[in-house]
């Protein structure tokens, strides 16, 4: 896995690992690294591998949960509060978290 | 009566308050090691009570046990394979929803299992009230509440402890995840009891689980066992998977995740209330401050500067009376011992040796105890949040940024430091470039040199030194990521944890153990490596071999005294500087001189000499070591006072191109070797070799170029 976060969005190497998993986004998705401060988001769907994504849902980012952002620096990591816990999360994995506004 | 022996684990989510409870419970009877063949550290304590003698043992910090890091795995092997008589759980009683995560999986293990809410005090007082003796009915296991800072419920534990260990799990608690996953599971299982798989002490729903979530640890475990019995299971789980995830329209991970939280929000349902909704009040005010866009990094470097003179400016008087302690020391060593050779050894190797690396210690102790209040704090997690956009330019952590600072002072706390990187590739290239920033014992071998060939623009020269360090520290970052540690690095997703005061207690444990570690360090490898050092220095020893009679000019130098053709001063002087000839010849024949001479042709093309050669030689044991051997070599007896003809000395013999070259090569290469005795305890022995290789041979090229083509210009 690269280094994620320098500002770039779907690359090659996600589309491959989402292709060999049978769901390659046919547009840019609203994504976590869309969320701003001060709105209510759900997350829908992790585009992640196995590890990934069993990561993320141990940490609580699970289909259906609310979440909130409360800080961003564009193009770095940005602060999220999902279950109760302050996260801050790269840009390049948050794009990865597909979700909707509330 | 014998006591009884009991085995208890101590798990939990990273920031549930598990390591103070674990000081609660042992005091400072602990034990730090690590897990084998792992650099995961392995805690261990024992407490007696109740005629019990019970062994605690710390699990690393936690939120699953997925085997999605090392972490995980050690965890869950230990769980499975040590066979604890106790699992004790440690959960943040204010955010039970996540915390409980964890449990579900340790009672998915089948394990015997207490759990601690703890920081209780903390959650009542937001409102958050749970029924502990309804909860502990619905999982089936004891409950206890606990407020580690306070030591509240250490007893308790004990008790819970003792009494599951004594009378045995009460009942077996299955997780359903539902029909759609459970059918898979039995497809699974009904695969692994016919095929006669093996589930290494796993019960084989768990594997079948694991399987379905596609856990790599187990997925290889069967295969190594057998490759043929794997593509056998291989084919179910396949189509299992894609049944499952055409049918549910998610992968089976994340409908098991699912169900597990499930599980948790059905037993939360009638036993936990809320009052009033949670708030992370404090904390999202001092975040909004600390984290802030424009004041975060600005503040962050302060707070840097604020630790970075602790541990130098206020360390260096500690650093001085010991000092003046190891000085009175071998002053008495000189005045007691009479024999040469053993004298010798006892001042110039054990004490000198020993000595400098001891003298260190308070260094070690003020960086520790900083490091040990920012974490204890939850400042650290910030300082990586608010760093990690400029580091991740050159492909580090945020979190790098700290070891990085701490190596201007020494490189050695600065190699421990890193160990707050949890990524094993962040934390080896952090240490692998810490070597670039210049440590304070490399300043006196370019304080002299620069003030011998740029004497109108020395500050100027040394901090070009210095800048191209870090330029070095930025490109062998980028170059070790683009090739030795490509891939594997860590996805940036970190917990902010609230804030807390330190507790004292903690701070001290937590700063004692990592000292401790260092003085034993120093007693036994640095001893080891500095007599051996001595031992090249010393022999073999030139006898008679002078190629002047000193003796017949010390006679001769004592007659003109003595006839008062000379004044006293005169002699004095006279008498030193045929003593320094003397040291100079007899370091030229010891067997580091040897090497010195050896070695000429390979330090040719840098345009150095035999002489530079052997001080490069005697860097490695520590780098100021370097000025000290110069002033032997151009026999010039007091570095301290007469570091003006040292300085004549180096001007007279050299240019100050090659000057220039030997700072940056002092600069590149290995700080020393107590800096490698660290490395390996660090990273092993392969990664202190390559650490060692690469540096030699960077230092090599880019003197080499700089010599050759520096000459043209000069």
């Amino acid at each position: 896995m690269r280094r994620w976060g320098l500002g770039r969005r779907i690359t090659g190497h996600r589309r491959l690992g989402e292709a060999l998993r049978g769901h390659v986004p046919e547009r840019r998705l609203f994504s976590m690294a869309d969320a701003v401060p001060g709105k209510k988001y759900r997350v829908l769907r992790i585009h992640g591998g196995y590890r990934l994504n069993s990561r993320l849902c141990a940490m609580g980012f699970v289909p259906g949960e609310v979440f909130y952002v409360t800080g961003a620096s564009r193009g770095g990591p940005r602060c999220v509060i999902i279950k109760g816990t302050k996260f801050a999360i790269g840009s390049g994995m948050a794009e990865r978290i597909q979700v909707e506004e509330i | 009566m014998a006591a009884r022996e009991i085995t208890i684990a101590l798990s939990g989510n990273p920031n549930s308050g598990k390591t103070t409870i674990f000081n609660n419970l042992t005091g400072l009877h602990q034990h730090v090691g690590n897990y084998p063949g792992v650099t995961v550290e392995k805690k261990t304590g024992v407490v007696e009570y109740k005629g019990y003698r019970i062994t605690v043992i710390d699990l690393p910090g936690t939120y699953s046990l997925t085997g999605y890091s090392q972490e995980e795995i050690i965890a869950r092997n230990f769980v499975v394979n040590e066979k604890p008589d106790v699992v004790i759980d440690i959960v943040d009683s204010s955010n039970l929803e996540r915390n409980l995560y964890l449990a579900i999986q340790l009672i998915e293990l089948d394990t015997p299992l207490v759990l601690a809410f703890n920081m209780s005090d903390v959650a009542k007082k937001i409102g958050k009230i749970v029924d502990i003796n309804l909860l502990s009915e619905l999982l089936g296991l004891p409950v206890i509440e606990t407020v580690g800072s306070r030591g509240v419920g250490k007893g308790e534990i004990l008790e819970a402890a003792i009494d599951l260990a004594e009378r045995g799990k009460r009942k077996k608690v299955e997780i359903k995840y539902g029909e759609e996953i459970e059918n898979e599971i039995f497809n699974i299982t009904s695969v692994l009891e016919r095929e006669e798989i093996p589930t290494f002490n796993f019960s084989r729903r768990w594997v079948a689980v694991k399987l379905l979530e596609q856990d790599a640890e187990i997925i290889n475990l069967i295969k190594k066992a057998d490759v043929q019995k794997y593509k056998k299971i291989e084919d179910t789980v396949n189509s299992s998977i894609s049944r499952i995830t055409s049918i549910l329209r998610d992968t089976p991970e994340v409908i098991i995740a699912d169900a597990r939280y499930g599980f948790i929000k059905g037993a939360l349902l009638e036993s936990y209330k809320e009052v009033e909704p949670a708030k992370l009040d404090r904390t999202e005010r001092i975040d909004r401050i600390l984290t802030n866009r424009v004041f975060g990094i600005p503040i962050f470097l302060l707070i840097m500067w604020l630790m970075f003179q602790l541990v130098f400016s206020l360390g260096k008087y500690p650093v001085g009376w010991l000092e003046l302690g190891f000085e009175k020391l071998s002053g008495l060593v000189t005045n007691v011992v009479h024999h040469d050779l053993m004298r010798s050894l006892l001042v110039d190797g054990v004490i000198g040796g020993v000595g400098g690396v001891i003298t260190f210690t308070p260094n070690i102790i003020m960086l520790f105890f900083a490091i040990a209040v920012l974490e204890d704090s939850g400042y650290m997690a910030r300082a990586a949040f608010v760093m990690d956009r400029i580091m991740h330019k050159i492909g580090l952590h945020g979190k790098s940024f700290i070891p990085l600072v701490i190596g201007f002072g020494c490189t050695v706390p600065a190699y421990m430091g890193s160990r707050i990187l949890e990524n094993k590739q962040d934390r080896l290239v952090t240490m692998h470039i810490n070597t670039f920033m210049s440590c304070g014992a490399r300043l006196p071998v370019y304080v002299l040199f620069a003030g011998a060939f740029f004497p109108a623009m020395a500050g100027n020269v040394i901090f070009s030194i210095y800048l191209v360090g870090v330029l070095m520290a930025v490109i062998m970052a980028k170059v070790l990521r683009a090739t030795r540690f490509r891939g594997e690095s860590e996805p940036f997703v970190m917990e902010l944890p609230a804030y807390r005061m330190p507790t004292i207690k903690g701070v001290l444990i937590h700063t004692w153990e990592r000292v401790w570690e260092y003085i034993k360090k120093a007693g036994t490898v640095i001893l080891a490596i500095s007599i051996l050092m001595w031992l090249l220095f010393t022999f073999p020893m030139i006898g008679d071999n002078y190629s002047q009679d000193y003796e017949a000019q010390f006679e001769e130098n004592e007659l003109l005294y003595q006839s008062g053709e000379i004044t006293f001063d005169e002699y004095s002087s006279e008498k030193s500087n045929i003593e320094a000839k003397m040291a100079g010849e007899s370091l030229a024949y010891s067997a580091a001189g040897r090497v010195g001479h050896f070695l000429e042709p390979v330090f040719r093309p840098l345009g150095f000499d035999w002489k530079m050669a052997v001080a490069t030689v005697a860097g490695i044991a520590a780098k100021e070591v370097i000025v000290s051997t110069m002033g032997t070599l151009y026999s010039i007896e007091d570095t301290e006072s007469q570091s003006d003809s040292l300085q004549t000395a180096l001007n007279k013999n050299y240019t100050p191109l090659v000057g220039y070259n030997f700072m940056l090569f002092t600069l590149l290469y290995f700080p020393c070797l107590a800096a490698m005795a660290v490395f390996r305890k660090e990273a092993g022995t392969k990664e202190m070799l390559f650490q060692m290789g690469y540096t030699l041979l960077l230092a090599w090229t880019v003197s080499f170029l700089v010599f050759q083509v520096g000459r043209f210009f000069v």
